[in-house]
This record gives structure tokens, C-alpha cells and sequence, in this order.
């Protein structure tokens, strides 16, 4: 290695300490004065240092730039250190408007509150409060649009919005879907076989993935957990 | 005033208004046989008697007759239940299995991005941002400083006509041959005298209109003037008949 670039990847690594969001290459290149492809090299051979050398931060590529973080042996360390407690975890219900915000933006609260078949009012509220969504102007009909923000391909470990799975990788499959499907033929039957007939409310959800699925109609539980 | 004082006399209910309430809500009374607007008025009527307004009270009625008014436009547009049976049950099928098959997308994927949140457990970002000074400025970090309308003010200042120069208080000095004239004879009837004497702290348009009335008593021959030399005093005296000494340097 030339000292030229052993110099730049000194100044690069001073420059990511220096800044507590994201930063892209072309801006290092502009402050360094380097070849944008240059940088490029910088940061790479920086992170296989701090990678070789078992350092106790990471260079990360996240929200489009590249940022120091804490090596996760730390975090018990850390944890002990600081008082201030992690960012807790999303509740379901904040997690699924979150992955339709992710999907669908922008999308309007009216939106969410249809594909999720439950108000979406204060999961929305919370992520908003917590900077993992923002609002992006306003729909035709004067809903109020969201997208997600930085913070939230920060912390979710993301480079850009494409490295998220295509939607289609989450489909059910298909017996679910025939299940699904036969159930809700039976329940139609059933309301149009009279009075005494079980209505089309019988209950014909989806076992929840993974996780109980706790948000009623007008729960605002997430809220006091949030 | 208390509702419980508020006496109503309808064409389908007649006493107070807790009572009609308790019927609506028992269903003893058909809502939409009940005039709400005349519930209004008699409420109105009331509080024009009473002449004070009790704020909590009038706040009670307010909310009461406004569940009231909902109430009763539900009852008459009953729209949104006949469109979900006009529905074909296929297509309703369908669409509900679309929006199932959606939520259940939405919920695989919530997952996922849990999962992300949780393998970024041990990461930790350096949280305290350099101080605003050694940051670059963005235009994010602009702050108005300035109030707009100091702009829209000043371009109006700039924009108003300034009133016209009034110019009424200055005169313009009018001095007439005549007047002069006159002026020189009385001179003349005292007998000789300068010309400065003549037009001793006039202006100069004065002077001038006096020179002419010299010329003028001159060609009366009324008057004749004596100058020893250019710029000398002028002496003024009466032209005798048998002629005078008549010298004039120009």
C-alpha cells in the first residue's frame, strides 16, 4: 500500500468518527479531495482493518453512506455503561404498518388501517414519534402520506429500501391460500342460507405469523408501550 | 340552565328533554318522528328567557343533540349495508381473500423487518452529533431570521406616488408699469432724486419694470435724468420746458 492511500484511509476513518449519520462516498471525496473510486478503496480496506483486527467498532454501509458502529461483543459492555436504555422493540402492530410504509410508499393512514383491517392510528402515531416514518405531503384526497425515514434504514440495518425481499417472497403459500379461500365460500353460503345461519362475521383470519396478533379495532395498547 | 328544566312540547313528545332522550334510546320514541330542529328552538327560546348562558350546560346540549342529529342521519341514509349485499359472493370472496392473502404479506414482512431490528441488537451508533457551529450549514438548518413582510413592506413604500411638490406658497412678485409710474411721479412731485432712491431694497424684477417707467416719463416727456459717467448715480428731476441737459450713458 502507497502512503497516499494508507494517508486517505486515515482521513476517511477520521471523517466517519466525526459524524454521527451516514456518510455517502461522493461527499468523503469532496472533503478529502480524492477520487470518488479512491474512497471507495479507502473504505473498503478500512472496514477489512477494523474487520481483521477485531477493532471494537464495524464500518457499516447503512441508509445510502457509511458510519461507524459498535461491534455487538460490546453491547453487554455497553449496556452496563450507559443508562439509557436500547430502543424497544416494535410491537406487531407497529412492525406491520411499518412493512406496508416500507412496501407501499407513500402510503396514506387510510391505506394501512384497509390492508391491515385495523386502525392503524396510533402504531402510526408511535412510529412517527420515534422517527421511523415521516410524512410525505398529502394523497389526491387529502390523507396524509408516509414514507420511512434514514433513522429507519439506520436501525434496521439497511443500505436502501432495495435491499429489503421483494413483497412476493412473503406470499403463503398455496394451500393457505385454497384453505383460506373455501373458508370463506362456506361462510358466504352459510349467510345466504337464512336467518339461522351463521353470519359472514364468523371469524375466518389467519393464523398470525409468528406472532400473536394483540391490536384489536381500537386498541391502544402499542401506545403505552411504545 | 339545567336540561332537566328544559320542557319540550313536540308534536310527537311532549315534556322534558331527559325524558325524550330515555324514550329515543329505549326506542319508545321514533328518532325520526322526533323534530329536531324544534328541540333546538325551544332551547334557544329558553336561553333567550333566561338571559345568561350556563357554558357546562350549553355544552351538555350541544354534544347531546349532535349524537342526537347523527343518530338520526344514520337512521334515514342506511347506505353502506344494502352495498355489501348488492355485492356478487364470488367477487366478495375473491376480494376478501385478496385483502387476507395482503394482510398476510404485510404480517410476513413485519416479521422480517423485525428480524433486522433484532440482528442490529448489538449495534450502536455514536449518538451525540458535532455541535450546530461545526456542522456544515444545509439549508435544513436555516433559520428565518427575518420577518417576510419587511420585504412586501418595503416594496410597497417604494411603490406609493409621493404627493406632487405643492408650490401654492410661492407668489410670484407682479409688478406693473403703472405702478411704478406712479411710484416716479410722486418721486418727481417732490422734486429730483436717484434712481437708487428709487428702487432702494426692490427686487430686481422691480428694478427693471422701473427703468421702464423712466423710459416711459421720459417719452411723456415728463421726466429727464442726469449720469456723469457708466454705473454712476442717475439723477431723476422734472424736464423743464425750455429743455433740459439730457445726457444718458448707456
Amino acid at each position: 500500500m502507497t502512503s497516499a492511500t494508507a494517508e486517505l484511509e486515515r482521513t476517511v476513518e477520521a471523517l466517519l468518527f466525526l459524524s454521527s449519520e451516514p456518510v455517502s462516498p461522493p461527499a468523503l471525496a469532496e472533503a478529502t479531495g480524492a477520487e470518488l473510486h479512491e474512497v471507495v478503496t479507502a473504505l473498503e480496506t478500512l472496514r477489512e482493518h477494523y474487520e481483521f483486527e477485531r477493532r471494537g467498532l464495524v464500518v457499516r454501509q447503512l441508509a445510502g453512506g457509511f458510519t461507524l458502529t459498535t461491534h455487538p461483543q460490546a453491547e453487554a459492555a455497553a449496556r452496563r455503561l450507559l443508562s439509557k436504555p436500547r430502543t424497544p422493540p416494535l410491537t406487531s402492530a407497529q412492525a406491520e404498518t411499518l412493512a406496508i410504509v416500507a412496501y407501499l410508499q407513500p402510503v396514506s393512514r387510510p391505506e394501512i388501517a384497509r390492508i391491515r383491517g385495523v386502525s392503524a392510528e396510533s402504531a402510526a402515531t408511535t412510529l412517527l414519534e420515534r422517527g421511523l416514518i415521516e410524512e410525505q405531503g398529502r394523497s389526491q384526497f387529502g390523507a396524509v402520506l408516509y414514507r420511512t425515514t434514514d433513522l429507519f434504514l439506520k436501525l434496521f440495518g439497511l443500505d436502501g429500501l432495495g435491499e429489503l425481499p421483494p413483497i412476493e417472497a412473503f406470499d403463503p403459500p398455496p394451500e393457505l391460500e385454497s384453505e383460506l379461500r373455501d373458508r370463506l365460500l362456506r361462510a358466504g353460503e352459510a349467510r345466504a342460507g337464512g336467518p339461522g345461519a351463521p353470519s359472514a362475521t364468523t371469524p375466518v383470519g389467519i393464523p398470525a405469523a409468528g406472532a400473536e396478533h394483540e391490536d384489536g379495532p381500537d386498541a391502544p395498547a402499542d401506545a403505552d408501550r411504545a | 340552565m339545567a336540561l332537566v328544566d328544559l320542557e319540550l312540547d313536540l308534536d310527537v313528545f311532549a315534556g322534558p328533554f331527559d325524558l325524550l332522550l330515555t324514550l329515543i334510546l329505549r326506542e319508545e320514541v321514533d328518532l325520526l318522528e322526533v323534530d329536531l330542529a324544534d328541540v333546538v328552538i325551544t332551547y334557544i327560546d329558553h336561553l333567550e328567557r333566561r338571559g345568561d348562558l350556563d357554558l357546562e350546560a350549553a355544552t351538555e346540549f350541544l354534544v347531546l343533540i349532535a349524537a342526537l342529529l347523527e343518530l338520526k342521519s344514520r337512521l334515514l341514509l342506511p347506505g353502506e349495508e344494502i352495498e355489501e349485499i348488492e355485492l356478487d359472493p364470488g367477487e366478495a370472496v375473491e376480494e376478501l381473500l385478496a385483502r387476507l392473502l395482503d394482510a398476510h404479506r404485510y404480517r410476513a414482512a413485519a416479521a422480517h423487518l423485525r428480524g433486522c431490528l433484532e440482528r442490529e441488537e448489538g449495534s450502536r451508533f455514536r449518538s451525540a452529533p458535532p455541535p450546530r457551529e461545526l456542522r456544515k450549514a444545509r439549508l435544513d438548518d436555516a433559520r428565518a431570521v427575518y420577518d417576510p413582510q419587511i420585504l412586501v413592506r418595503s416594496i410597497n413604500d417604494l411603490l406609493v406616488i409621493p404627493p406632487p411638490v405643492d408650490l401654492h406658497h410661492v407668489t410670484i412678485a407682479k409688478v406693473t408699469v403703472a405702478e411704478r409710474l406712479s411710484h416716479l411721479r410722486r418721486l418727481l412731485s417732490r422734486g429730483r432724486f436717484t434712481f437708487d432712491e428709487a428702487v432702494a431694497s426692490s427686487d430686481r424684477v422691480t428694478v427693471a419694470v422701473t427703468l421702464y417707467a423712466l423710459l416711459e416719463l421720459y417719452k411723456q416727456g415728463e421726466a429727464t435724468w442726469i449720469q456723469d459717467e457708466p454705473f454712476a448715480e442717475i439723477t431723476v428731476e422734472r424736464m423743464t420746458p425750455f429743455g433740459a441737459e439730457r445726457r444718458l450713458s448707456a
